[in-house]
């Protein structure tokens, strides 16, 4: 069905048209927050999140972009708002150990698996998820819209509200920075 | 030498990994989880605004806030003037002033006439 027509029913508040856009997008919203924060569980309540923000702040869609590019955006903004409250939880853990408190105990995240990786990539794909952790949240966003979600250049300007040359810096720093973090990776041997 | 060159190409393989990735699903019932969810927030609507108010920074600025309005009304009671007789003159003021151009107003002309 054409996406006009869809988010113009979700405005006249049809829940038919809700359930179709759910169902439409869910994988493609779901997949996306998993690339940024490597966890199923966390990536799919943040995809319920976006789906009750999408309910409740339709009116707000004036079609000025892609309903596609909408959605990526705030998912991009909820898994990013997602990791921010995860560090600060950590830093915070941190924190109690030094001043004593053992009850928050830290522990390092297991390692990323996506379930959309083959079977002979999985070693290395799970070695690039925790690299792609590490670097800064707008290469980040750059790097796992465009190999992860498969986004071109021009989309992902687009959802970033960036221009073509700044994605390609961003994804040339991004190789960069995650060509040293490999380097050092399999210099240690693990 | 070639240690440096197996990492080199080690690396490359790993920047590959992710070539031809297949999208991650949600499980059918996802539609049925945001329905859930959604009723749950609207529930929620009062709770939430209980719990934004209970806030540490929130309460403590609103019992600021509180005090500053009643600082700033009693300081503004204590600057009005004391003395009643100077308020009644300050009233009567414009009122003999309307009298006067009454008296001298273009119906008061025409009425002084037979």
């Amino acid at each position: 069905m054409d996406e006009r027509i869809l988010v113009e029913g979700l405005k006249q508040g049809d829940e038919a048209a809700f359930k179709t856009i759910v169902e439409t997008w869910q994988n493609m919203v779901y997949n996306t927050a998993l690339g940024i924060v490597q966890n199923a569980e966390d990536a799919e309540d943040i995809a319920q999140e976006v789906f009750v923000q999408v309910y409740q702040s339709i009116s707000s869609f004036k079609g000025e972009s892609k309903f596609s590019t909408w959605l990526y955006r705030i998912t991009v903004t909820k898994s990013l708002d997602h990791e921010r409250k995860k560090k600060r939880k950590k830093r915070f853990g941190f924190v109690r150990s030094i001043f004593g408190d053992q009850n928050e105990v830290l522990v390092n995240p297991p390692d990323f698996h996506h379930p959309g990786v083959t079977l002979d990539n999985k070693e290395n794909a799970a070695v690039l998820f925790k690299a792609i952790s590490e670097l800064p949240e707008n290469q980040k966003v750059a790097f796992t819209l465009n190999k992860v979600e498969g986004l071109s250049y021009q989309e992902v300007s687009d959802v970033m509200k960036t221009s073509v040359s700044s994605v390609e810096s961003l994804m040339h720093r991004a190789k960069n920075n995650l060509r040293k973090k490999l380097e050092d990776h399999y210099n240690r041997g693990k | 030498m070639s240690k440096q060159s197996d990492i080199g190409k080690r690396i490359d393989e790993t920047l590959e990994s992710l070539r031809g990735v297949q999208r991650a699903e949600l499980s059918p019932w996802f539609f049925t989880r945001v329905k859930a969810r959604l009723e749950r927030d609207q529930h929620n609507i009062w709770e939430t605004a209980g719990s934004f108010m209970a806030r540490p920074a929130i309460a403590i600025a609103g019992l600021v806030l509180i005090l500053c309005i009643n600082a700033f009304i009693v300081f503004e009671k204590d600057t009005l003037p004391s003395d009643p007789a100077s308020i009644s003159s300050n009233i009567t003021e414009p009122v003999e002033e309307y009298v006067l151009n009454a008296a001298n107003s273009n119906y008061d002309y025409e009425n002084l006439e037979p």
